[in-house]
């Protein structure tokens, strides 16, 4: 079945507004003068008003906000906690929805957490979905729900039964959940699976910085701690290291990264993300899957060379496989294993991620491949926003 | 008021200027006449009571001031507590009896009096004094519930004997009296219109091996009873540095955060001596001696004086350390502490809040309230339970999963803690403390990397602290006992910070380790005194009895020179009071220290649990 154009009654429902992607795609509907309601929550004392009027000024369009409602809501409530009237008001709209809200915690710690926001919480977006009878669901998950029995992973519903933590289990749930209700109660729907999503590649500009952002950052903390101590404490501790600035004037630092496999890093900038994302809204084919996702994969070693040059650093050596024995590693060594830890699965991946759904919508339009100049343009401009300390 | 009034009017009556903790050696003029008007605490008094007019300048008043050499000892001790320094205090103390005599004031005489006379006839002339200069020194403290009381005399006898004399001789004339150890319990106990008579003369320390005890006289204070014991290789479970042994097991029990181990209250003493109300002298184990091993749960009186204690010694093996356990909330701090308590684990065993540990690392408030932060907003520290225990303990912990801030990174963390508060690599803990809370802990180098990127130095830690001051605390700060948990913990300086900010009051009750009932209470201490506006924190936990029940204490502090805070904290602590009679009657399991005192010689069965009947 093949969903219709969305008409000019139509409106926009979109969740995690708040979030990276979501805001995003909230920015890219709004410039193309689309009419959006935000569902969410307000969070440390600030309404969701305020949340997005935050990012509005951020993407530089404050004057769209006309174009947005607000509905301050629980998903995990009953009519996700809005008044009946509220709801029925709601529900009464010819929306198309699009889910992106998510817990993005990979410790199995917070499991219950995760789960409730992933999974449960579906129910209720769904049920305004049909009780709306919405036009489209379009529901963002991540192109790592594919789980990790398979290295090849399709356009397609997950066939997986292991995965990598709790987020892609969550999310491989939540596809179930999503194309099981959707087809039972006769909804068109579409799963975009994003890979790892970085700034915006000709701006550098960027509201989060995990994934590809962390390690850089945990290397940048560790050298400074170097710095610090060679310039200030005569390098004592640095030496026991074997860390000193040579003749070049940068720090060496020896560093081995082990990464269990020799696989690489599927990265995508935000700006092609939304741009997909907004041509799949244009066109949608209802049961579909979208992978925005690269073909041509950052490998470890790349990454490594564009850290030493991005922060003038030396002696970062990429092993495959596992260390030996704890005791031989140094300090800087140990903590940057320990801090980039949760993301080894992604940046030593060996899963290929075939497209050829997004293709079709793209025309073939394919993200960029991470250059140096794209990483020192989205590094520089983590470093001014001090890793998100400073952005608004 | 100009700073050194203020100075001399915000003397917390902790007594730590009475024992050498810092081995600075002791105020010398108080060393040699032992009345609390000879230490810097009561020249303090003394100045405030002058300045304001509210004493004479009396005989002993010259006495005081002269004796008084300007040694500079009391600023070390004093700033290391509160952050003042008495020695501006002692000048002006001084100068003021200077210009007095100068101006031709008068100097007034003590008064001729029989009763004085015969006193001194049991102790020798020195040792008793009806002087207003020594009487106001002993007249009052900071508690919100002390009423002042200007002696008539103060005695300072010397041997049981002279005890039992003093006593037969002011019941005779029906003189009332209050006894007195270094008064640092600041409750307002030891106060009297009659006779005060300070013990700080009796200060025998005698050890038999063979018996495991240490028999102490009633002037010995923990700090100096432990000193002595550790030289000999053993430990004892003590209160606070300053609070005199006997005094302390008297008026509470002694508990501390090694009474998850060594117990509180009888568990720490194996006899005792006393003098009875009637001046007769009996001990704990003659047969027909008062039963003080009993509890009633009511306001009780002294049973008598103690005039000596014969104290348990406990092992000590040279492989102990501690373990700083960090948690991000309350239930499940409790939960290992009453885990450990439960094994049998650790031999010291306590669940400390922020501001307590942020207190005692930092040796300046303002340092204190950074570190707090930080602990709380970057680390996501809220509680942490520390362990002392021997090699297999700490294994142990890390068997059970749990990372810990060990010895050697507590010194790093205490004397790099200016740099961690400007540290940004605590952002990326801070991030990773969300998915994984403390496993940087578990890091083999995490050691390491903390010593290169706090560059921990006595130097760097002391560089806020007062200029003057400065060199002798860096001199401090590099003696490896000051920074060392296990050394800190048993001489109980840890927590002699805690009234730095402003005095304290401690809330204490018995309890089960229930974390519910726990949490409950606990935020209802905090409600009651963030109602009246007052700070308040979280103290500590102790386990006692293998984990079955624990000794809570929840702080509540206030300016004991402001009336205004003064009246809060009065109603703040009724209220506070109610609230555990509530839970008590409730629970039937909720003991209030209140009922405690002057029972301290208990079994502490008998407080901890509520055996039907046996409370008649």
């Amino acid at each position: 079945m093949t969903g219709g154009r969305i008409g000019d009654n139509e409106i926009y429902l979109l969740t995690g507004a708040t979030g990276f992607l979501g805001s995003h795609i909230m920015a890219g509907l709004l410039i193309k003068g689309k009419g959006v309601v935000i569902i969410g929550r307000s969070s440390g004392g600030e309404s969701l008003k305020d949340r997005i009027r935050k990012l509005l000024h951020w993407f530089g369009i404050e004057q769209l906000e006309e174009l947005i409602e607000f509905y301050e809501a629980d998903f995990q409530k009953i009519r996700m906690g809005l008044g009946d009237d509220e709801y029925e008001r709601l529900c009464s709209r010819n929306l198309t929805i699009i889910h992106c809200a998510s817990d993005t915690s990979f410790a199995e710690k917070n499991r219950e957490r995760v789960m409730k926001s992933n999974v449960e919480s579906l129910t209720g977006i769904l049920n305004l979905a049909t009780k709306s009878k919405a036009t489209f669901f379009h529901f963002i998950s991540s192109a790592y729900a594919a789980g990790i029995d398979t290295i090849e992973c399709p356009e397609a519903p997950v066939n997986s039964l292991h995965f990598t933590n709790v987020y892609e289990e969550s999310k491989a749930r939540a596809e179930y959940i999503v194309s099981g209700r959707c087809k039972k109660d006769n909804l068109p729907f579409t799963i975009i699976r994003p890979s790892i999503v970085y700034g915006d590649s000709i701006t550098g500009r960027s509201l989060k910085f995990n994934a590809l952002y962390y390690p850089v950052r945990s290397m940048q903390q560790i050298r400074d701690i170097y710095l610090n101590d060679i310039i200030n404490n005569n390098g004592i501790k640095s030496a026991i290291s074997g860390i000193y600035i040579n003749n070049e004037g940068a720090l060496y630092l020896p560093v081995r990264i082990f990464i269990p496999n020799k696989g690489s890093i599927n990265l995508i900038p935000v700006n092609y993300f939304t741009e997909t994302v907004l041509s799949i809204l244009e066109k949608p084919i209802t049961e579909t899957f979208y992978h925005i996702t690269n073909n041509s994969s950052v490998n470890m070693a790349t990454l490594a060379a564009y850290t030493e040059r991005f922060l003038n650093i030396t002696g970062v050596e990429i092993v495959i496989g596992t260390p030996i024995d704890d005791e031989m590693r140094n300090s800087p060594e140990e903590l940057l294993d320990h801090f980039i830890r949760p993301y080894l699965p992604y940046i030593s991946d060996r899963r290929v991620f075939l497209r050829e759904n997004t293709n079709m919508v793209t025309g073939g339009a394919l993200p960029p491949d991470l250059s140096y100049e794209i990483f020192q343009r989205c590094m520089s401009f983590a470093v001014s926003a001090d890793w998100g300390r400073n952005l608004f | 008021m100009n700073e050194i009034l203020k100075t001399a009017k915000n003397c917390r009556h902790y007594a730590m200027c009475k024992i050498d903790f810092l081995g600075t050696g002791l105020c010398e003029s108080g060393a040699e006449k032992h009345y609390v008007s000879f230490y810097p605490q009561g020249r303090m008094d003394l100045y405030a009571a002058l300045a304001e007019e509210r004493i004479p300048v009396t005989e002993k008043c010259l006495e005081i001031a002269d004796s008084c050499d300007l040694c500079g000892k009391c600023d070390y001790q004093c700033y290391f507590v509160t952050e003042m320094k008495p020695s501006l205090v002692m000048k002006a103390l001084k100068e003021h009896i200077r210009i007095h005599l100068n101006n031709g004031g008068e100097v007034v005489m003590p008064e001729k009096d029989s009763i004085l006379d015969e006193l001194k006839g049991i102790v020798g002339d020195y040792w008793v004094t009806n002087d207003h200069a020594v009487a106001l020194t002993y007249s009052h403290d900071p508690s919100p519930l002390t009423v002042p009381k200007m002696p008539a005399y103060v005695i300072m006898p010397d041997s049981t004997t002279e005890v039992s004399s003093v006593i037969k001789l002011l019941n005779r004339y029906k003189i009332p009296y209050a006894v007195r150890g270094n008064g640092s319990s600041v409750i307002g106990f030891v106060m009297s219109e009659g006779c005060v008579i300070d013990l700080g003369r009796m200060k025998t320390i005698k050890f038999d091996e063979k018996n495991w005890l240490v028999k102490v006289g009633p002037g010995v204070s923990a700090f100096d009873l432990q000193k002595a014991a550790v030289m000999r290789g053993y430990r004892v479970n003590v209160a606070e540095p300053s609070a005199l042994v006997c005094a302390n097991i008297m008026c509470s029990g002694i508990f501390s955060l090694f009474s998850a181990s060594y117990g509180t209250a009888a568990d720490n003493y194996i006899d005792a001596e006393f003098v009875g109300h009637d001046g007769e002298v009996f001990r704990l184990s003659d047969k027909s001696a008062p039963n003080l091993f009993a509890f009633k749960k009511e306001d009780s009186a002294i049973p008598g004086i103690c005039t000596s204690a014969y104290i348990r010694l406990h092992p000590v093996t040279s492989d102990e350390g501690a373990a700083f356990v960090p948690f991000d909330s309350l239930n499940r701090a409790l939960n290992f502490a009453r885990e450990c308590a439960m094994r049998r684990m650790g031999l010291a065993i306590g669940v400390l809040g922020g501001e307590y540990i942020s207190a005692f690392l930092s040796p300046t408030k303002n340092m204190a309230a950074e570190v707090k932060e930080i602990f709380r907003d970057k680390l996501k520290i809220e509680y942490l339970v520390m362990v002392i225990g021997d090699k297999y303990t700490l294994r142990s912990i890390k068997e059970m999963g749990y990372n810990y801030f060990d010895n050697r990174l507590m010194r790093i963390l205490n004397l790099g803690l200016p740099s961690l508060t400007s540290a940004k690599w605590l952002d990326l803990l801070e991030e990773l403390a969300e998915e994984e809370p403390f496993s940087y802990l578990g890091l083999k180098h995490f050691a390491d990397l903390a010593e290169a990127a706090l560059a921990p130095s006595p130097a760097q830690l002391v560089n806020n602290v007062d200029p003057e001051l400065r060199p002798f605390f860096e001199k401090l700060y590099s003696r490896p006992e000051m920074t060392d948990p296990v050394w800190l913990s048993m001489f109980r300086i840890i927590s002699s910070r805690m009234g730095r900010d402003k005095h304290g009051v401690a809330m204490i009750i018995y309890l089960p380790i229930d974390s519910k009932l726990v949490i409950e209470i606990n935020s209802e201490f905090k409600r009651i005194a963030d109602a009246h506006g007052l700070k308040n924190a979280f103290g500590f936990i102790t386990p006692l009895d293998d984990g079955k029940r624990c000794v809570f204490e929840y702080d509540y502090y206030f300016d004991q020179n402001d009336p205004d805070e003064k009246k809060k904290i009065q109603q703040a602590a009724m209220e506070a009071g109610m609230m555990i009679e509530k839970y008590s009657a409730e629970t039937g399991t909720v003991t209030w220290i209140r009922y405690v005192f002057c029972q301290g010689f208990s079994r502490k069965e008998s407080f901890l649990y509520k055996i039907d009947g046996a409370d008649k």
